[in-house]
């Protein structure tokens, strides 16, 4: 077949279009790199992270010093020891992770904010905001293992 | 909104392709993992296809640069609008992919237009070969000049798009598909 004008020579070009299967099946890689974190993400959550306890620690010496003028904060001192020492008790529960992929990256983020948070106790045991913090990452922590049965 | 609503009952492979994507982006938004694999599986050839031809047909690149271009989708998608199809998305999305690849290689960027012209040579005829000759002669053109060649009488994109996604004037585009066609006739009359 020949062809020596545009419109065919178009035609032709068009026809190399179109779906091209891989040889083979590319999900599997796919699956594994999706639940991976890329850098960046991890790096903005840290900032995000440090952001917050910034802020927190700056609103709890705020509230301290305001209070301070007066009486010591006896209760809230207490409940921060307190915490500490539950937060202690509250190892990070790696043993369990989730057997969806997605569930499993979301639950090793949990973990190491909790590591950081007990981490940031442990140099601030009188931030009540921290314990505020700790509980709740806690909290979502246990609802993601009694939502996705773990390995 | 409503379109969620309309296809919550409705089995996947009874919608039409578009409502079908929607409905799978959707869950894939939500979390669920095996609705974005269903969405590779229907859009996995069309990606890999417009990716091969635009690397040349190296295929370990081209499964390369699809495994990152279906990477990148999930990753983006809660940025998409549902305002186009999630097929011509996700099109752009690979065709991106590659198009950064070959930003990498720039060993023709120095050539002026006058050197295209030139390098195009005069008009000779086309035999039309078959479908894996062409195939082999468009891979066989240097890398530019394939990208705008197939993006421009393969994919259909206009050159202002070309160029904007090769970083390039729209004249260079021009001056690069006139090369391309000009390179390949030349090799397919060389046959």
């Amino acid at each position: 077949m020949n062809i020596d004008n545009e419109f065919a020579w178009r035609n032709e070009l068009r026809k190399l279009g179109g779906a091209a299967e891989p040889q083979r099946d590319l999900w599997p890689q796919i699956a594994a790199r999706m639940a991976v974190r890329p850098a960046t993400q991890r790096w903005r959550m840290g900032l995000g992270l440090a952001a917050t306890l910034a802020l927190g620690f700056g609103v709890a010496t705020l509230a301290w010093r305001t209070q301070s003028a007066n009486t010591i904060p006896i209760a809230v001192t207490a409940t921060a020891h307190g915490a500490t020492s539950m937060a202690a008790d509250n190892a990070p529960l790696a043993w369990a992770v989730p057997a969806n992929p997605a569930l499993a990256t979301a639950s090793r983020e949990l973990d190491g904010a909790s590591v950081q948070l007990q981490q940031a106790l442990e140099q601030q045991p009188q931030a009540v905001f921290l314990v505020g913090l700790l509980n709740r990452t806690n909290a979502q922590r246990m609802r993601l293992l009694r939502q996705a049965p773990s390995v | 909104m409503d379109g969620l609503a309309l296809t919550a009952d409705v089995p996947i492979a009874d919608l039409p392709a578009r409502d079908a994507d929607a409905a799978l982006v959707r869950r894939a938004v939500g979390g669920e993992v095996a609705a974005f694999e269903q969405l590779y599986r229907r859009h996995a050839g069309r990606v890999h296809g417009a990716i091969l031809r635009l690397v040349g047909m190296d295929r370990a690149r081209a499964e390369e640069l699809t495994q990152d271009a279906f990477v990148q989708a999930w990753r983006k998608l809660g940025s998409f609008r549902f305002e186009s199809a999630f097929a011509t998305w996700l099109h752009r999305l690979g065709v991106n992919i590659a198009l950064m690849d070959l930003r990498i290689r720039r060993d023709e960027d120095a050539m002026g237009d006058d050197d295209l012209q030139a390098a195009a040579g005069g008009e000779v005829p086309f035999c039309a070969a078959e479908r894996g000759d062409l195939e082999r002669a468009v891979a066989a053109l240097p890398t530019r000049a394939r990208a705008v060649l197939v993006l421009h009488d393969v994919e259909g994109f206009k050159h202002e798009e070309i160029s904007a996604e090769l970083g390039m004037a729209v004249g260079s585009s021009k001056a690069q598909l006139h090369r391309a066609r000009g390179l390949l006739r030349r090799a397919l009359a060389d046959r």
